[in-house]
């Protein structure tokens, strides 16, 4: 049996026992998310526009990631609005910068790697690398959008005649709440798959000036700024859309 | 005091904003040679296609640029760069840029663009939104960000000084210590962070001694090690566990963290909660947070490895070996990840249970 099948049975068996039915949902999203991704990947590799298939598979995978395994519509619907508005935010970020800072593709420490490959394949690289980074923030996003969602929900079911400015203020109460730890997920995350390119790097002794301006790393580091920014992002994001939601609602019942 | 608080993020604006713009003006600082380019000439387009029918555009490019640093600095050079459309290992450069290049006796070469203003600008943005939106709570998360990262590199230096030797126990213990420090900053010294701390260690040491037996078992069949990038000294198996370890730290802790803040919250709601109550509230909390949580380590782990995936694609390969060769690994960092984040969950919510709650009522 090929290693992963194994390891993917035992997460199925961990999160069935410990989550039961959700739990089995969680590892359904997770192979559908990975499906998504290496769709995207194919797609782009049969010359679909780079930014239009990461946008329209990233928010397929946005509505997987929130709404797969859970049930309250409150927490979720606001969630997801949040989500898809700080993607297109961010996109409007991502585009200029990557341009700017010109790390699509390989740097010079891939050489090994790439022996022996076409590198003139015909995509363009710079809207790959917009793609990448569309797609690599979108676990952030939706997590940070269903913490504070979730925390706002459970305040109105609490307090439902709680005034919106009053919400507002505890939204940004649990984003100051989740934001250590959410930045740590994210640390962590990357900087674990850091570890190779750093022991390399000090190996052969880079500079500074030549970390600051390297390729690769800068590449990297993009990836990890642009899901900070995110996750800062979505904290007043969700709180707004779930504050417009609760007026809407009230002033049908009104 | 309270005049300054109301400044200081401004004046942090302004600050990083300085700095920013002082990048365009720092080539002195740099050993490297460094030119602004003033002019720029195409003048030959190839179109290129390779024996999988992808068809491309070269193009050579004539730069005019005045130098920066060095003795020569004001002087005017000419350089040549070729590029192509897809841009994959080059790049077109523009009037206004500034550019790492090399001298031979004769040639200049171009190393490559100089990054360090759009960097900076986006980590300035990125400090910027958090201190203005979160204060204190952004501040301290940053802190604990940058706290993190020189012990990572002090962790690093250890390991080249040693040439690698008892690696995975070098970085097993930075793991312990990161947890401890980031949970210390988080939490405060609190019974709070006990608990979360025990439950971080207890659920990523559960799923890495799990995994290796799994690894064991099925004889590493499918993973390729040697697909992994930038190995140098360290051989690239315990790399990847120690790459998988950190990987799920955070994640880990993120979880317990949460667990663990909403049963304390639940035990000073109703002091008479049973021990048993306690289990399955945690167990609710960590089921609802797992998935979402899994999901961002396997968009990070994967999503980075799409120019290679494409590029392989392209030169005609299969999924399959595509899938082996790029994704094999990111793809077993997550699932380990996902082991580690779901287990954690009952043993968080076990330690939980029994130390907020006693049998004779609540502790104290």
């Amino acid at each position: 049996m090929s290693t992963i099948m194994a390891l993917s049975l035992v997460l199925l068996a961990v999160m069935v026992l410990v989550g039961g039915r959700k739990g089995a949902l969680a590892f359904l999203s997770l192979w559908l998310n990975f499906g998504c991704l290496f769709l995207a990947i194919v797609l782009v590799s049969l010359n679909f526009s780079p930014i239009m298939v990461a946008l329209i598979l990233g928010i397929l995978m946005l509505a997987l990631i929130i709404f797969v395994g859970q049930d309250d519509l409150m927490t979720t619907q606001t969630a997801f609005f949040a989500a898809v508005l700080v993607l297109l935010i961010l996109l409007v970020l991502i585009v200029p910068v990557e341009h700017w800072a010109a790390v699509q593709g390989f740097g010079m420490e891939d050489s090994d790697e790439l022996e022996g490959l076409s590198l003139l394949v015909g995509v363009n690289f710079v809207k790959v690398s917009i793609a990448t980074a569309v797609l690599s923030t979108l676990g952030a996003i939706a997590e940070a959008a269903m913490a504070i969602s979730a925390g706002l929900s459970e305040l109105i079911q609490q307090h439902p005649t709680i005034e919106t400015r009053a919400l507002f203020t505890a939204g940004m109460h649990v984003g100051q709440q989740i934001i250590g730890t959410t930045f740590n997920t994210l640390f962590f995350g990357f900087f674990g798959g850091f570890l190779g390119l750093f022991i390399w790097f000090g190996d052969l002794k880079y500079s500074f000036g030549e970390l600051l301006n390297n390729k690769v790393l800068d590449a990297e580091l993009i990836l990890v700024l642009f899901s900070l920014i995110s996750v800062i992002l979505t904290v007043p994001m969700t709180t707004w859309v779930m504050t417009k939601r609760l007026q809407i609602s009230r002033k049908k019942t009104a | 005091m309270g005049k300054l608080k109301r400044w200081w993020p401004l004046l942090l604006i302004l600050v990083g904003g300085l700095l920013v713009l002082g990048t365009r003006y720092a080539a002195p600082l740099y050993r490297q040679s460094i030119m602004q380019v003033t002019a720029s000439r195409v003048t030959e387009a190839t179109k290129t296609s390779d024996e999988f029918k992808n068809s491309d555009k070269q193009y050579t490019q004539y730069l005019t640029g005045r130098l920066l640093n060095g003795q020569r600095r004001g002087h005017t050079v000419h350089v040549k760069n070729t590029y192509s459309a897809s841009g994959a290992m080059d790049e077109k450069y523009s009037v206004g840029e500034q550019v790492f290049i090399s001298h031979t006796s004769k040639n200049i070469l171009i190393k490559g663009l100089k990054r360090d203003t759009v960097m900076l600008a986006l980590l300035w943005l990125a400090v910027v939104l958090l201190v203005v939106m979160l204060h204190r709570a952004g501040l301290m998360a940053l802190l604990s960000v940058a706290l993190n990262l020189v012990i990572f590199f002090l962790a690093i230096e250890i390991d080249l000084a040693r040439r690698s030797d008892g690696f995975l126990w070098l970085f097993g213990g930075l793991a312990l210590i990161f947890a401890a420090l980031t949970l210390w900053l988080i939490l405060g010294p609190t019974k709070q962070m006990l608990i979360t701390f025990a439950a971080t260690v207890t659920g990523t040491a559960l799923s890495i001694g799990l995994s290796a037996l799994v690894l064991a078992l099925t004889h590493h069949n499918g993973i390729y090690y040697e697909t992994m990038a930038y190995v140098t000294q360290v051989a690239p198996q315990p790399l990847f566990l120690a790459a998988t370890l950190l990987g799920s730290l955070g994640a880990v802790m993120d979880e317990s963290t949460d667990i663990v803040a909403t049963l304390f919250e639940l035990r000073d709601d109703k002091p008479t909660i049973s021990a048993l109550e306690l289990f399955q509230a945690g167990r609710q909390v960590g089921t609802a947070i797992m998935g979402p949580l899994i999901n961002v380590l396997l968009l990070i782990f994967i999503a980075e490895t799409m120019p290679i995936a494409l590029l392989l694609l392209k030169n005609g390969n299969s999924w399959g070996y595509t899938f082996s060769m790029t994704m094999s690994l990111g793809m077993a960092q997550s699932l380990i990840s996902g082991i580690g984040i779901v287990l954690a969950i009952p043993v968080v919510s076990f330690l939980a249970s029994r130390l907020l709650v006693t049998k004779a009522g609540v502790s104290k």
